[in-house]
């Protein structure tokens, strides 16, 4: 407090003052229109490293649901090719029981031949079942089929696949991954030997009494990796709504820490224009001198 | 007595009373000029016992020395503050909380690597994952060359500060010698406010210990003691290129007092004032900080190229993969790989495996120690949270000095500066005192007149 008043010292104090209130309406006024509490760093450094890491979390979880996506087309994709390949299975089985009997004629069996070839293609091309120019049941691969082709030279039915033998990972979590392909060899060789014996045996006139029950057992092994495809894409999509759950908290936390409270900004906004409207009809006062009031 | 006794007494009041007014009147003049002290005439009487008439003893600048000397040291701490300040801030405009800041382009960059793990013989896929590693090092590069630019500056300001400094030196010491010279009344005051005012310019450049003569000269000393005037000699400030290599490689300059030889005997110590601050940041903070971004860049930059690397790492081709990444740290970070097929994604010969580009995706939440622990985003976002703290550090200091300064100001214009008021309420009483002293010369030449028509 300074005890004698002068007249520069009067007119300085209040510049000073103006000047802080204007550079503090200023940044309310930025604070306002950006809608941001953290427009740099020095806002509130903590609150800035959080804000970076939330915001490398979210792009990770977003990047994370991106693959999840791509594995739920996947998986419905499988579950699709199973679905069309168990009802190949199913007349092959029917064309089985009806070939088997007593009734049946060479020639009417090696008609039904016919039919099954046309089905044992039609199972291969469900192995070999592609997305987007990538082979479902053998680990995602592109380029040549993994199933061998029925009219293919060197064809053996109790060895088609040549694609490889581990599963394709994607990713369901920052640090996890979970399985979305099997390998072919185990979900369709079975059902292959099994449609490609019956084939042979109707070719040869012969009652297909074995391929019955072969056609059950791949059935079978069909069905299984069937409920193995159901219960991934049932996890797949449990894991999507946790994540969805994640990154709408990690949404809510970053525009807790970088977001303004609008009602708080726009009050100390009003509070600063009137304390400068104030400030500046106070410097009017100043104009007065003791020259207003004496007569040299 | 004699009779024309009071003719002399009024003839002395009435030079005492304008040259009162005359001061009063410079005061009034000046009212607007910075730095200027008031004057007060000092009236004394004249002579012994009754007879006496007045005089003007002297005509002093009413100042404190003490505040004066608190005013020049606040001048430098807000100088410091000030330079600060300017620098935090531009530090902090490198490394921004939202837009492209290298954080985001890090998330780009593992969000890629992320897609190239669920796709990872797409070409485009692929093509992404190196324009994002692109744009990422783009980002270190370009924070890092905004580091050496900021060093930069930093240095040229301290070169151009010594070239600033040395016509204040040469101003001192030519005020040191024309003061003694003078007296009150030919403008003594008025270069000891010049003197005045040239110190505290210099006080904000760098720190200074002034020592006031009884001659009326003034020595200027450096804080480390070095002297920078001393009477009307004054030393020349040099800042010569040293062997050390700034951040763009570089020579910095070392700033000194010239000898008589021609060398540059280096100020020891910190130097304070804008000068120290310059110095801090040119040799400790900038780099500092470009250390913590080359350890961010040389970490990603070994932690991406061992991936890729990895013997049974594979390209889209079958081949071992190569380096994704080149440079010696973050001045100099680039994508080194231009064909996206050269992206080692598997850890085998088999299409379509992506085991490798899981393992570049990993990376993201590793813990790595040459961060000290930290994984590579974490650290990112530790360095904004210290750049941000030194800004708003900065920020407070500034207003804090800001605060001193201006409190110490006050303090001194309360002293020291001209109060319109009063010196109006001085003007009236000057012209009374002259009036008074006009009545005295009608009354004398009265008496005067009647004791000669006493004689006719």
């Amino acid at each position: 407090m300074v005890s004698r008043v002068t007249t520069s010292l009067l007119y300085r104090e209040l510049v000073t003052r103006v000047g802080r209130l204007q550079t503090r309406l200023a940044a309310a006024n930025d604070e306002v229109s950006s809608q941001r509490r953290l427009r740099e760093a020095s806002n509130d450094p903590s609150g800035a490293a959080l804000a970076a890491r939330l915001q490398g979390e979210k792009a990770d979880v977003g990047a994370v649901r991106s693959a999840l996506g791509f594995a739920t087309q996947v998986v419905a994709r499988q579950d699709l090719a199973l679905d069309q390949s168990d009802r190949i299975l199913a007349r092959a089985r029917e064309i089985a029981t009806l070939t088997a009997n007593g009734t049946a004629t060479v020639e009417s069996r090696q008609q039904a031949a016919v039919e099954v070839a046309e089905l044992e293609r039609g199972l291969l091309a469900q192995a070999n079942t592609e997305l987007s120019g990538r082979y479902v049941f053998a680990g995602l691969t592109s380029g040549a089929a993994p199933f061998a082709s029925l009219d293919d030279s060197g064809f053996d039915p109790l060895n088609p696949y040549s694609g490889p033998a581990t599963p394709f990972l994607v990713r369901s979590g920052p640090d996890q991954t979970v399985a979305i392909t099997t390998p072919g060899d185990q979900v369709f060789e079975p059902a292959i030997a099994a449609i490609d014996g019956l084939r042979v045996a109707l070719a040869a006139g012969q009652a297909p009494t074995a391929s019955i029950d072969e056609l059950d057992d791949a059935a079978t092994v069909l069905r299984a990796e069937r409920t193995i495809v159901g219960g991934r894409a049932r996890r797949l999509s449990e894991r999507d709504g946790d994540l969805n759950a994640v990154e709408l908290n990690l949404e809510k936390r970053l525009g807790t820490v970088q977001g303004a409270d609008l009602t708080e900004s726009i009050s100390r906004l009003v509070q600063l224009q009137t304390a400068l409207q104030a400030t500046l009809e106070a410097g009017r006062t100043l104009q007065a001198s003791l020259l207003d009031s004496i007569q040299l | 007595m004699s009779i024309f006794t009071p003719l002399s007494i009024a003839r002395s009041a009435l030079v005492a009373q304008q040259r009162a007014l005359s001061v009063t009147g410079a005061n009034i003049a000046n009212v607007n000029t910075p730095g200027y002290t008031r004057q007060r005439a000092v009236l004394s009487p004249v002579g012994e016992g009754e007879a006496g008439g007045v005089r003007v003893s002297t005509i002093e600048r009413v100042v404190d020395r003490l505040l004066d000397a608190r005013e020049l040291r606040s001048a430098s701490a807000l100088g410091s503050a000030g330079v600060e300040r300017d620098f935090a801030d531009r530090v902090q405009a490198l490394f921004p909380v939202d837009g492209s800041n290298i954080g985001t382009a890090l998330d780009d960059f593992f969000s890629a690597a992320s897609e190239l793990s669920t796709h990872p013989e797409e070409v485009a896929v692929r093509s992404d994952l190196l324009a994002r590693a692109d744009a990422l090092a783009t980002r270190i590069r370009s924070t890092a060359q905004g580091l050496a630019d900021l060093q930069r500056d930093a240095d040229g300001r301290i070169v151009d500060s010594a070239r600033d400094v040395n016509p204040i030196l040469a101003q001192i010491a030519r005020l040191n010698r024309s003061i003694p010279a003078a007296d009150p009344s030919s403008g003594a005051n008025e270069l000891a406010d010049q003197r005045r005012q040239a110190i505290a310019e210099l006080a904000t450049r760098l720190d200074v210990r002034v020592v006031e003569r009884p001659n009326g000269t003034a020595d200027v000393f450096a804080a480390s003691g070095a002297a920078l005037v001393l009477g009307d000699q004054a030393a020349e400030l040099a800042a010569e290129p040293t062997s050390d290599l700034g951040l763009d490689g570089s020579a910095l300059h070392a700033l000194g007092v010239r000898d008589a030889g021609g060398g540059v005997i280096p100020l020891a110590g910190p130097l304070g004032g804008e000068l120290g601050a310059l110095q801090e940041l040119r040799d400790t903070t900038l780099p500092d900080d470009a250390g913590a971004l080359d350890a961010f860049a040389t970490t990603l930059r070994d932690a991406v190229n061992g991936v890729q690397t990895a013997a049974s790492g594979r390209d889209l081709d079958g081949l071992v993969g190569q380096p994704l990444f080149s440079g010696t740290g973050a001045a100099d970070l680039a994508v080194a790989l231009a064909d996206p097929r050269g992206i080692a994604a598997a850890l085998s010969a088999t299409p379509g495996d992506n085991a490798n580009a899981l393992a570049l995706v990993a990376l993201r939440t590793t813990e790595f120690p040459s961060l000290s622990g930290a994984r590579l985003g974490d650290f990112h976002g530790d360095l904004l949270a210290q750049v941000g703290g030194r800004a708003r550090d900065a920020a407070d200091r500034l207003t804090v000095a800001e605060n001193l300064a201006a409190s110490l100001s006050a303090q001194r214009e309360s002293v020291s500066g001209v109060s319109l008021e009063e010196e109006f309420t001085d003007l009236i009483r000057f012209q009374h005192g002259f009036q008074a002293a006009g009545q005295l010369v009608a009354v004398s030449n009265r008496l005067l007149d009647d004791l000669m028509g006493l004689v006719r």
